[in-house]
C-alpha cells in the first residue's frame, strides 16, 4: 500500500512539475480522490474487523514447545517373565527395581513421553519431561536452567538426569541401543542416575571444547547412592572434545560420583569415557563410544565397561554393535559377566524408527541361578510435535 | 591443568581486541570478511561439502561459540536441526537470541516457497519458506547491508569503515549481478529438475522453472515410484537438466540421466562447495552457468 502512494505522489510530482495546465490539475484532483478513497475503504476494513475481533487475550504463541514420543516393542526371549522381572546380577543387584522396557516377553508399550520446553523469561528455561506408562504417572525430568549467570556460569535446578558419564543424561529413545550397557545396569539401573538436586556447569573459553560440571543431588539411586534421609550424592564431570582433521571429532570425559549407599556405606563412582565421530559424508559416520565405570564401596571394589561402534549408513539405516563386561567384582563372586548386543535400525523419515536388537546376556542370574539370556526384540519409536535436535 | 587454562584464556583475550564472529555458513563468513576486514575475525562453523540442515553438533563447535561475540546465522530454520543444542551448551549470553550478539540474516531478504499449510506428512518441511535465498546474488546485498549494520551497532567507532567497506562490496555485486543477468538471458523459460528445492532463488532470478524434486518430499529418500514419475516429466517437457547439489547421492540422477539424456549437472550451494566455486564472485558465476548451461 505505502509504495502504492509513494508511487502515486511521485508520479503526480512529476506530473505537477513537468506542465501545470488545468487538466493537468484535475487529473491531480482525482488522482487524490482516489487516494483519499482508497485510505477511507482501508479504514473502513479495519473498523470492520475490529468490531468483531480482538488478539488481546490470545497466548497461543507464549504456548510451549511440545513434544510426543511413542516407544513400543516386541520381543522374544528364552526367559519366562516371571523369572525375568526378578533377576539379579550377581555381586552388584539383588533383585531388579522396576524394568521400564521391554518388560514382557510379546507385546509392550513402553511409554509415552510428553516434553514440554519453554523460556520462562530473560532469565530462566523451563523443562519438563514426563513418562506416561500404561499405568503410572512419571516425572522423568524437569528443571529450571538459568540463562543470564555472570561469567558464562549455567545452573540447574529440579529434577533432571545427571551429567555423569556419557549416557546418562541421554534419553533411552535417543541412545543408539533399545537397552543400557551392562555396567550402567549393574552399578546405576536402568533408570541411572536421576534425581532432584541442582547442577553448574561452565564451559572454558578455550581454543577446544572444556566443560566442568558439578551437582549435588539426593541420591536416590538404589543401586549406588540409595541412602535418602539427607542429601548424600556430589558429582562433579569434566570434559573435553576437539577435531582431528575435518571428519574426525573426539569427545572425552572423565566423572566422579561420592555418595552413601542404602545402608549407609561410602560410595564412590569413577567414570571415563571416549567417543570418535568419523564423518563420511552429510549422512553417514562411523561411531566408537567406550566407557569405564568403576565404584569403590567401603569394601568392594567393582568394575565393568563397554565398548560400541556404530556405522551410520545413510539417512535410513544404521547398524550397531556392542560388547559390555564387568571385569572386576566382589571377592567370591563372579568377574567374567558379559553381555553382548548388536542393532539394526531403520528410520524411514528423521522422527521414526524401527530397530531389530539381539542380545546374549551372559551376566545375569534368574531365581538365584546363572543363566544365559538370549533376545530379540524389535522396538519402534516416533517423535511428533517441536522436538528438539540432539547433541553429539 | 589449571596453568594451561589460564594462559589459554591470557592468549584468547589478546586476540579478542578484534570482535570474534561465529558465523554459520561460508558464504555468510565471506560477506563478513569483506565487510569487517581486519576489524573481525571469522570463523565459519559448518563444512561447505555437507547438507547444511544435517552438521554434526562436534564439540569444538560449542568452543567457538563460547568464544564469540557475534553469531550470524542464515536463519529460516536451516539451522535448526543441529544449532540449538550447541547454543545452549556454550551457553554464552552475548549469542543467545534475543541479544546484540545475535544475527538471523533472514529478515534481510524476501522469503519463496512458504507452505500453505505446515505439517511433517509433507516431509521435512520449512515453515518460514525456503532457507536457500543466498544463491540469488541479489539477496547477497541486503544480507551485506545487515551485517554491516550489525558491525556498526556493536563498534560504533568503526561504523564508517564498515559502510564503506558495504559500498565497494555492493557496487561490486550489483555489477556482477546485472552482468550475469544480461549474459544469461536467454535462459528465460528453461526447465530443469532438481534434487531438493535449493535453488528456487537462483532459478527466479534467471527466470528458469523447476518442474520436480528427485526427492519425493522434502527429506525423503527417492523411491522407484517417483523416480518413474520424474523419467516421465522429463521425457514429456523435453528437460534437458537436471540440478544435483554435492552432497545427496548422486546414483538417482545419473540413472534418470541415463534413461532419459537429460544432463546431469552439479550445482554448489554455498561457497566452497566445489573447490572452482572459491570466492563469492565465482560462487555465483558457476552458479548461473550450470543453471543454464
Amino acid at each position: 500500500m505505502q509504495k502504492i502512494i509513494i508511487g502515486l505522489s511521485i508520479v503526480s510530482t512529476i506530473l505537477l512539475q513537468a506542465d501545470n495546465n488545468s487538466s493537468l490539475e484535475k487529473r491531480v484532483e482525482s488522482l487524490e480522490k482516489a487516494l483519499k478513497a482508497n485510505r477511507e475503504k482501508i479504514l473502513e476494513d479495519k473498523m470492520k474487523k475490529a468490531m468483531s475481533s480482538s488478539d488481546s487475550f490470545n497466548q497461543k504463541s507464549f504456548n510451549p514447545d511440545i513434544s510426543l514420543i511413542l516407544d513400543g516393542s516386541a520381543v522374544s526371549r528364552d526367559i519366562s517373565n516371571d523369572k525375568y522381572e526378578g533377576y539379579s546380577i550377581d555381586g552388584f543387584s539383588e533383585e531388579a527395581d522396576e524394568i521400564p522396557f521391554h518388560k514382557n516377553r510379546g507385546f509392550n508399550f513402553n511409554y509415552a513421553e510428553l516434553g514440554m520446553h519453554s523460556d520462562v523469561g530473560p532469565y530462566f528455561t523451563s523443562d519438563a519431561i514426563f513418562h506416561l506408562h500404561p499405568d503410572e504417572f512419571e516425572i522423568e525430568e524437569a528443571y529450571l536452567t538459568t540463562k543470564k549467570l555472570p561469567a558464562n556460569l549455567d545452573m540447574k535446578m529440579g529434577k533432571f538426569r545427571s551429567g555423569f558419564g556419557r549416557i546418562n543424561a541421554i534419553h533411552q529413545h535417543a541412545q543408539h541401543f533399545s537397552s543400557q550397557p551392562l555396567v550402567y545396569e549393574a552399578m546405576l539401573g536402568v533408570e541411572g542416575l536421576n534425581d532432584a538436586g541442582v547442577g553448574l556447569h561452565w564451559v572454558a573459553p578455550t581454543d577446544n571444547y572444556l566443560m566442568v560440571g558439578a551437582e549435588a543431588m539426593q541420591g536416590t539411586n538404589e543401586l549406588s547412592f540409595g541412602k535418602s534421609s539427607e542429601n548424600n550424592l556430589y558429582i562433579g564431570y569434566l570434559k573435553s572434545g576437539f577435531d582431528l582433521g575435518e571428519n574426525m571429532a573426539l569427545l572425552t570425559g572423565a566423572s566422579f560420583a561420592s555418595g552413601k549407599t542404602e545402608d549407609n556405606q561410602d560410595s564412590k563412582l569413577y567414570g571415563g569415557e571416549l567417543t570418535v565421530k568419523y564423518t563420511l559424508d552429510s549422512y553417514s559416520n562411523l561411531n566408537w563410544q567406550s566407557e569405564y565405570l568403576y565404584r569403590d564401596r567401603d569394601d568392594v571394589k567393582q568394575g565393568g565397561y563397554y565398548t560400541q561402534l556404530i556405522y551410520k549408513r545413510d539417512s535410513n539405516w544404521e547398524f550397531g554393535a556392542r560388547y559390555g563386561a564387568l571385569n572386576k567384582n566382589a571377592k567370591n563372586q563372579p568377574d567374567d559377566l558379559k553381555k553382548y548386543s548388536a542393532i539394526i535400525s531403520y528410520s524411514p523419515f528423521e522422527f521414526s524408527k524401527i530397530r531389530l536388537q539381539a542380545t546374549q546376556d551372559k551376566s545375569k542370574s534368574f531365581g538365584g541361578k546363572r543363566k544365559t539370556e538370549n533376545e530379540v526384540l524389535l522396538e519402534f519409536l516416533v517423535e511428533t510435535g517441536s522436538h528438539g535436535a540432539h547433541a553429539f | 591443568m589449571r596453568k594451561i587454562i589460564i594462559i589459554t584464556m591470557l592468549f584468547t583475550t589478546a586476540i579478542f581486541a578484534k570482535l570474534n564472529i561465529a558465523v554459520t555458513y561460508n558464504y555468510l563468513g565471506e560477506v563478513t570478511k569483506a565487510i569487517g576486514g581486519d576489524l573481525v575475525d571469522v570463523t565459519v562453523l559448518s563444512s561447505p561439502k555437507l547438507d547444511p540442515h544435517f552438521i554434526t553438533p562436534k564439540p569444538s563447535l560449542i568452543a567457538k561459540l563460547r568464544r564469540a561475540d557475534l553469531l550470524i546465522i542464515n536463519g529460516g530454520q536451516l539451522e535448526i536441526g543441529w544449532l540449538p543444542p550447541l547454543l545452549r551448551r556454550a551457553n554464552n549470553s552475548k549469542i543467545n537470541l534475543g541479544n546484540s550478539g545475535f544475527l538471523d540474516v533472514s529478515g534481510a531478504v524476501e522469503l519463496i516457497d512458504k507452505p500453505k499449510s505446515v505439517s511433517r506428512a509433507y516431509g521435512d518441511i520449512h515453515p518460514d519458506g525456503n532457507p536457500h535465498f543466498a544463491l540469488d546474488i541479489n539477496n547477497i546485498i541486503p544480507i551485506a547491508k545487515l551485517i554491516s549494520m550489525k558491525l556498526s551497532q556493536l563498534e560504533p567507532k568503526n561504523s564508517s569503515i564498515y559502510n564503506s567497506n558495504y559500498n565497494s562490496f555492493s557496487s561490486k555485486m550489483e555489477r556482477l549481478a546485472n552482468s550475469l543477468k544480461e549474459q544469461y538471458k536467454s535462459c528465460q523459460g528453461k526447465k530443469v529438475i532438481q534434487y531438493h528445492e535449493l535453488f528456487n532463488y537462483a532459478l527466479k532470478a534467471y527466470g528458469v522453472e523447476s518442474l520436480a524434486t528427485i526427492e519425493p518430499l522434502p527429506g525423503i529418500s527417492p523411491s522407484s515410484k517417483h523416480t518413474l514419475k520424474v523419467i516421465n516429466l522429463i521425457k514429456e517437457n523435453n528437460i534437458e537438466t537436471i540440478l544435483q547439489d554435492v552432497y545427496h547421492e548422486k546414483k538417482t540422477a545419473k540413472f534418470i540421466s541415463n534413461k532419459t539424456g537429460a544432463k546431469v549437472n552439479i550445482v554448489p550451494h554455498d561457497v566452497g562447495a566445489i573447490n572452482e566455486a572459491n570466492s563469492l564472485e565465482d560462487f555465483y558465476k558457476i552458479v548461473a552457468n550450470r543453471i543454464c548451461q
